[in-house]
């Protein structure tokens, strides 16, 4: 698609397809059963979830499954995203600016691209953790089928498919902080793909001068 | 399963308080297994079959008078056949162990049991699952150090051993010791076993040419409601991979202490902390929010 | 067994040989285990493969299937030079110290003195006592008559009535003396060349066997147990003497926790041996009449002994009242028909021409004679020896009638595999399929090894159709008698006067059928010391009041006293055991009149005091002037000790016989080793006489004998496994999963060698058959050294066929492990010679 394209009436900007949506909101349900469903497993705490989700038997014969959904979104994100994903020199300097950015002082930040560097540090969590989650899930989805001779894969699936987890739930927390909350118009850009030149002025500058520098006129 | 004299001591995957916790005077049930006066007849593996009415599976011969190569979810109890050859004297040992649930103390497959009150521990030391309870996750199968629990397939729900809880409530011994002809099965307290497999093993190493006939009690699970009499306590895995030293995986337990306190004041304090950030920061566009209500509006 | 079960836990040392009782007997090893765990008893068990006994033996030695006589014979030579023995005993009560009559040979060459090669018998005169006294000077034999004028052969030589003896054991001619010089030749070098066992394991074995009689001491007691390990052999019986020989030269019979004792291999075959299940017996082990017995008394002349023994001593010669068994028994048969006139109706008792067992009925039965069968709790076919020949003369039978739980190989003989659908059409028998109750169905006592005699009450009803063994019998008798009574006959008597009172005639009650077997009393009786009274038509307390003048009847004498006014015994079941000596005196009953051990005044000195005071069975009470004790004395109870009646009662020698004379065995009075027929090597004793030399084999084409020279040169050994019993388990699906596929072991050595790995198929064949199964690769049996060869054992179980759950799936054409095995016998019990016959192994 092109600068121009992206170009939508009333000074909006496209920012996601629609496969792009798609994807990101297969990817967000199935984490989310995940999240509530692994939680259950997690912790007695919270074993109320499995119960409330069609009880164990039923939360534990989805999650693999919801698993499976969930990877096969993050693999599709990584062939959408991942070229953008690149960390650049401005990330570093991002970087060393994040303490700007978490006073809210986006004045302050080096201008980022259509991804900032902690976008792009939420896309590779998630994609080495959804690696991660997978190989130990499916260790975890037949036990039994592990050799006793090969038990340590059990030993390791046990301790990494957790530890996995609860860097994407850190990720995640801070994900829905940023697009619910902290950024708003971000949550919208998924829902109905743009956003307004404010923005993508504010949050994306780079990307912002990308689209608007080409362009000649914003379509009426 | 009478819950009144069955009390629960330990609960898997529980929240708050076991019901029977704390309740016990601290004897526990033990079976005490001579493998020095087995024959190997394989009658404490039909006396299961039969008192547990489990269905038959296919067998295949295997080079071996052994039933299967390892327990299954309807063959909960097996003899292992392991042929061995004496250092000292070169003279053949063939050494028959029954295999079996080990009932421990500190069970594996009820610290990784995630299912509320799936794997219970009774407060006379039987471990025991309820099926009812199972989620069929195989988190037991990966804590047990002695590759006891097995999963049906088809139900998706994890099976052994259940020390004939229900034969022991009413006051009867598990059905395996009580079709044993040769009284290589003893069954009675914790304390009277070690004493009997005590005095047996010594009775080994001062009349028979066994000088390291022991008892097998394994501290690493903080002991065990099945305890064995060795010919050569110092090496059990003779016996068919019995573990001379077992434990819950060191990982189980990191994942089931350590990692998870971690992990749960990490999420709490992560959603305090944003929370936090959120009084005191507010959302980024403030300014325009206040102007264009709404945010980015259609 | 001479002990029981429970008995063994009063051992110290335990000879378990030819028998497996941990695989076969695993309830009865129970106590074995007790002897071991409660006074450190040791097992040693012999045995061709390291077996589930082996298992927690002490020591075990791999012997060559089918050499156990010479395993056995260097124990008692080691014994005699070590001086192990127990003196006392031997002189006491054996015939240790009788001279034996001049002419006697021992067989240096393979055959003792008498020997006929071309009736392959012997004539058994020289195997005598010489009579006279002290001197050793031979007394005229007055017992031997003259050749009859007529030409007839003379009557059978019979034991002096007083045996001329040397207490001191040292005349060259005494029993002991021949003893030692015929076991001489079993030097622990010799026993390594016959059995492979190394010379160094051998002695290990006869020190630690022998060390209860370590200098002399008479505390410590050893036991012998065995199984059909020893009794299928062609020397079987031999073998057992072996034993009993060992036990009595080291004093081990009659006392708790010794004797020689045998595994029944099913829960009642001592009963069917008690109840006569051979041809050549009666029940009660009264000998049967031949043609020769023309009467009554005739019979009884030839069947009782007579006392035999030196003069000083005193013999209870117990089978001198065999006229009263066999009249007893006579009234119980035929009741009122039985008269002193008729003889007690002896003439109706048939007689017995020729021999009739297993292996001669299926030669009968293949070469025309016999026309139909009537199979029972047994699977003809399958228990073999030599199944294509049970097979092949069923092919030419008439009819069959098979009464069984399960459609088993027998009734189905003509789908055997190999038989092609053509084949098939040529079979012209008629198969009568019964079906019959199951164990639990029926009631009735067992006797077990222990000859204990238990009542069990019916579990459950028979199923369908399915009719008793007993009702089935019993109403063909019923027809039978119909038929005579309509039609006469030759003879009907026999028939028609059967004594058929039961309640219901065509389904006889057992119970009423014990009642019968234990006697009652036909007239009132009274016992003319205590004066006790019996009145006409009550129960027997027991066989001392068996009379021979027809008021007592009784089917057969030692059961006698286990039905009684008092009830059926057999049904007791109190199991206290006042002396803790597992005497269990109110449990069940045992024969002979409740005697748990038997011989048991042999467990005594001399004078009448227990040899070991912390095991007293029974023993002389100076105040009342009997004996007794805390089991019932097998003895005569009013008999001082001073007076020497010898123990064993039931020997007109009344002492335990070292030295057997006369026709006792078929084969001679001392064992010695021969080779199977099928053997790897020719006899190390006497290359000549390499074989029983009185083992007759069969002659159909179906009866096959290899050498190693045909290219079998394998040792192949039969046996049974704990998960499957007989023939029928394979038809219960536990059983299938505890033993899914028949296999064949094999030493590790020889797989090596052949490449053969656990779990190939791999093909065992005789000169007879074929057997393919799956190999068990074991450390469990090892190649051997036999007299310079290397041989190899392998072992096969026997409990696969062609019919049962995994059969009839069709996944396997299973075939039975019997069509290898040779159709050869002990001439003296008839048992086939399933231990220990040449084979090839290839891979399948």
């Amino acid at each position: 698609m092109s600068h121009q394209e992206q170009r939508l009436p009333h000074g909006r900007i496209l920012r996601y397809e629609l496969h792009e949506r798609l994807t990101h909101w297969a990817a967000a349900f199935s984490y989310i059963y995940l999240l509530l469903t692994g939680l259950a497993f997690y912790s007695p705490w919270c074993f109320w979830l499995a119960i409330a989700l069609g009880g164990g038997q039923i939360s534990r014969m989805l999650h693999p499954w919801a698993g499976l959904i969930f990877f096969c979104a993050v693999i599709k994100m990584y062939t959408m995203w991942a070229a953008q994903m690149r960390t650049t020199e401005a990330d570093k300097a991002w970087w060393n600016a994040v303490g700007h950015y978490m006073r809210n002082e986006d004045d302050q930040m080096p201008p980022a691209g259509r991804y900032n560097a902690g976008q792009k540090l939420l896309f590779w969590g998630f994609f080495w953790c959804s690696l991660l989650l997978l190989l130990t899930g499916a260790i975890l989805w037949f036990p039994e089928y592990i050799p006793w001779s090969l038990r340590f894969l059990r030993y390791v699936a046990v301790l990494i498919h957790p530890s996995a987890a609860l860097l994407t739930i850190g990720l995640f927390l801070i994900h829905i902080y940023m697009s619910v909350f902290a950024e708003r118009g971000a949550f919208g850009s998924v829902i109905r793909g743009d956003v307004s030149e404010e923005f993508a002025k504010r949050y994306h500058p780079g990307w912002y001068k990308e689209i608007a520098g080409d362009s000649s006129a914003p379509r009426k | 399963m009478s819950q009144a004299t069955l009390r629960i001591q330990k609960m898997s995957g529980h929240a708050g308080s076991v019901p029977g916790e704390d309740t016990q005077r601290g004897l526990t049930v033990c079976k005490l297994i001579d493998t020095t006066t087995c024959i190997g007849c394989k009658a404490c593996e039909v006396a299961c079959m039969e008192w547990n009415d489990l269905p038959f599976g296919e067998t295949v011969f295997d080079n071996t008078y052994q039933t299967m190569p390892e327990t299954r979810w309807n063959y909960w109890n097996l003899i292992l056949f392991n042929e061995h050859v004496r250092e000292d004297d070169g003279s053949l040992m063939w050494l028959m162990r029954k295999n079996q649930c080990m009932h421990c103390a500190e069970p594996g497959c009820l610290a990784a049991c995630p299912a509320d009150g799936a794997i219970v521990q009774y407060t006379n030391g039987i471990v025991d699952f309820q099926q009812a309870n199972c989620i069929g996750c195989g988190y037991c199968i990966t804590g047990c150090p002695f590759d006891i629990p097995k999963m049906n397939p088809k139900t998706n729900r994890v099976f052994k051993c259940t020390l004939c809880s229900d034969r022991v409530t009413e006051g009867l011994e598990p059905a395996c010791i009580k079709s044993c002809p040769t009284g290589c099965l003893h069954f009675g307290t914790k304390e009277d076993m070690l004493y009997l497999g005590g005095t047996r093993a010594k009775q080994l190493q001062e009349h028979s040419n066994y000088p390291k006939a022991g008892v097998y009690d394994p501290q690493g699970v903080g002991g065990t409601g099945v305890i064995y009499v060795l010919h050569d306590a110092s090496q059990p895995e003779l016996y068919g991979g019995l573990p001379a030293n077992p434990h819950v995986p060191w990982t189980v337990k990191l994942w089931k202490g350590p990692l998870k306190w971690l992990g749960n004041v990490a999420m709490v304090g992560g959603l305090i902390g944003l929370f936090v950030h959120y009084l005191r920061f507010g959302p980024k566009d403030r300014d325009e929010a206040d102007t264009n209500a709404g945010g980015a509006k259609s | 067994m001479t002990n029981g079960w429970v008995d063994m836990k009063n051992t110290d040392m335990m000879l378990i040989m030819g028998g497996n009782p941990a695989e076969n007997h695993p309830c009865g090893f129970k106590w074995p285990v007790e002897a071991k765990r409660t006074r450190n008893a040791k097992i040693i068990s012999v045995d061709p493969r390291f077996t589930r006994t082996s298992a927690v033996a002490d020591l075990f030695c791999q012997i060559r299937a089918g050499t156990d006589i010479a395993f056995l014979g260097g124990v008692i030579r080691y014994a005699i030079e070590n001086n192990r023995i127990a003196k006392d005993y031997l002189v006491n009560y054996t015939n240790a110290a009788f001279i034996v009559k001049n002419g006697f040979k021992l067989p240096e060459d393979g055959l003792f003195s008498g020997f006929d090669a071309k009736t392959q018998l012997y004539d058994k005169s020289t195997w005598n006592y010489t009579g006279g006294d002290a001197s050793g000077k031979a007394a005229p034999e007055a017992h031997v008559a003259a050749p009859a004028a007529n030409g007839a052969p003379p009557p059978p030589a019979t034991l002096p009535e007083k045996v001329s003896y040397d207490f001191t054991l040292q005349n060259p001619d005494c029993v002991f003396q021949l003893l030692k010089k015929h076991y001489s030749r079993y030097t622990p070098e010799m026993v390594e060349r016959i059995t492979g066992i190394p010379k160094e394991q051998f002695l290990k074995a006869a020190d630690l066997f022998t060390s209860i009689r370590k200098d002399g001491d008479m505390k410590k007691v050893a036991t012998i147990i065995y199984a059909v390990g020893w009794t299928q052999h062609t020397f079987g019986t031999q073998i057992i003497r072996t034993a009993a020989m060992l036990q009595l030269l080291l004093g081990n019979v009659g006392r708790a926790g010794g004797g020689v004792n045998a595994l029944r291999g099913h829960s009642n075959i001592q009963g069917a041996t008690d109840m006569a299940g051979i041809f050549d017996n009666l029940p009660g082990y009264l000998k049967v009449p031949t043609p020769a017995d023309t009467s009554f008394e005739g019979w009884m002349k030839r069947i009782t002994p007579t006392p035999s023994k030196p003069a000083p001593w005193d013999s209870f010669n117990y089978w001198g009242n065999t006229p009263k068994f066999a009249t007893s028994y006579l009234k119980a048969l035929y009741g009122d028909a039985a008269t002193k006139q008729n003889g007690w109706a002896f003439d109706y008792l048939p007689k017995v021409d020729r021999n009739y067992s297993w292996g001669q009925l299926w030669d009968d039965m293949y070469n025309g004679n016999v026309k139909g069968m009537l199979a029972f709790g047994m699977n003809g076919v399958a228990i073999g020896p030599d199944s294509k020949k049970n097979i092949d003369a069923l092919k030419k039978a008439d009819w069959l009638v098979v009464g069984e739980i399960y459609p088993d190989e027998t009734s189905e003989f003509w789908r055997s595999p190999g038989i092609t659908q053509d084949e098939m059409k040529q079979i012209q028998t008629t198969v009568y399929r019964l079906p019959c109750a199951g164990f639990a169905e029926k009631d009735g006592s067992f006797t077990n090894s222990a000859r204990w005699l238990i009542w069990k009450n019916t579990a459950l009803p028979t199923p369908g159709d399915c009719r008793l063994d007993q009702a089935i019998v019993a109403q063909i008798f019923l027809k039978v008698r119909e038929l005579y009574k309509k039609d006469g006959g030759k003879f009907p008597d026999a028939i028609l006067n059967l004594t058929w009172n039961y309640s219901v005639p065509s389904n006889p009650p057992l119970a009423e059928v014990l009642k019968e077997v234990n006697g009652k009393a036909l007239a009132d009786l009274e016992d003319p010391t205590t004066k006790q009274q019996i009145k006409a038509g009550q129960q027997l307390p027991g066989f001392a009041w068996l009379k021979d003048d027809g008021t007592t009847s009784c089917g057969n004498w030692i059961y006698s006293g286990s039905f009684t006014e008092a009830g059926n015994q057999t049904a007791r079941r109190d199991p206290s055991d006042p002396s803790n000596m597992g005497v269990h005196p109110g449990w069940g009953w045992s024969w002979p009149a409740n005697r748990r051990v038997l011989y048991n005044r042999a467990s005594c000195d001399v004078d009448g005091k227990p040899w070991d005071a912390s095991r007293k069975q029974v023993w002389w009470n100076e105040g009342s002037q009997k004996w007794v004790g805390n089991d019932v004395p097998d003895f005569k109870v009013d008999s001082k000790p001073k007076d020497h009646m010898g123990p064993f009662i039931m020997n007109p020698e009344g002492v335990g016989r070292v030295f057997a004379p006369l026709g006792a065995f078929a084969e001679g009075p001392f064992p010695e080793h021969y080779e199977p027929i099928e053997s790897p090597i020719e006899n190390p004793l006497h290359p000549e006489q390499s074989h029983n030399p009185v083992v007759k084999r069969f002659k159909t084409p179906d009866d096959k004998y290899a050498t190693p020279k045909d290219g079998y040169a394998v040792v192949c050994t039969t046996y049974r496994l704990t998960e499957l019993y007989h023939y029928w388990t394979k038809n219960n699906p536990m059983n299938v999963q505890l033993v899914p596929e028949p296999f064949i072991e094999i030493s590790a050595e020889m797989a090596q060698e052949m490449g053969i790995t656990g779990g190939e198929k791999i093909k065992v064949s005789s000169i007879r058959g074929t057997y393919i199964a799956k190999a068990m690769v074991t450390k469990r049996i090892k190649a051997m050294q036999i007299d310079g060869k290397k041989v190899y054992q392998i072992g096969i179980p026997i409990h696969q066929g062609y019919r049962g759950i995994k059969e009839d799936e069709d996944k396997d054409a299973r075939t039975l492990v019997n069509l290898l095995t040779p159709t050869v016998f002990d001439p003296n019990a008839y048992t086939p010679e399933f231990k220990g016959f040449l084979v090839k192994v290839e891979k399948a």
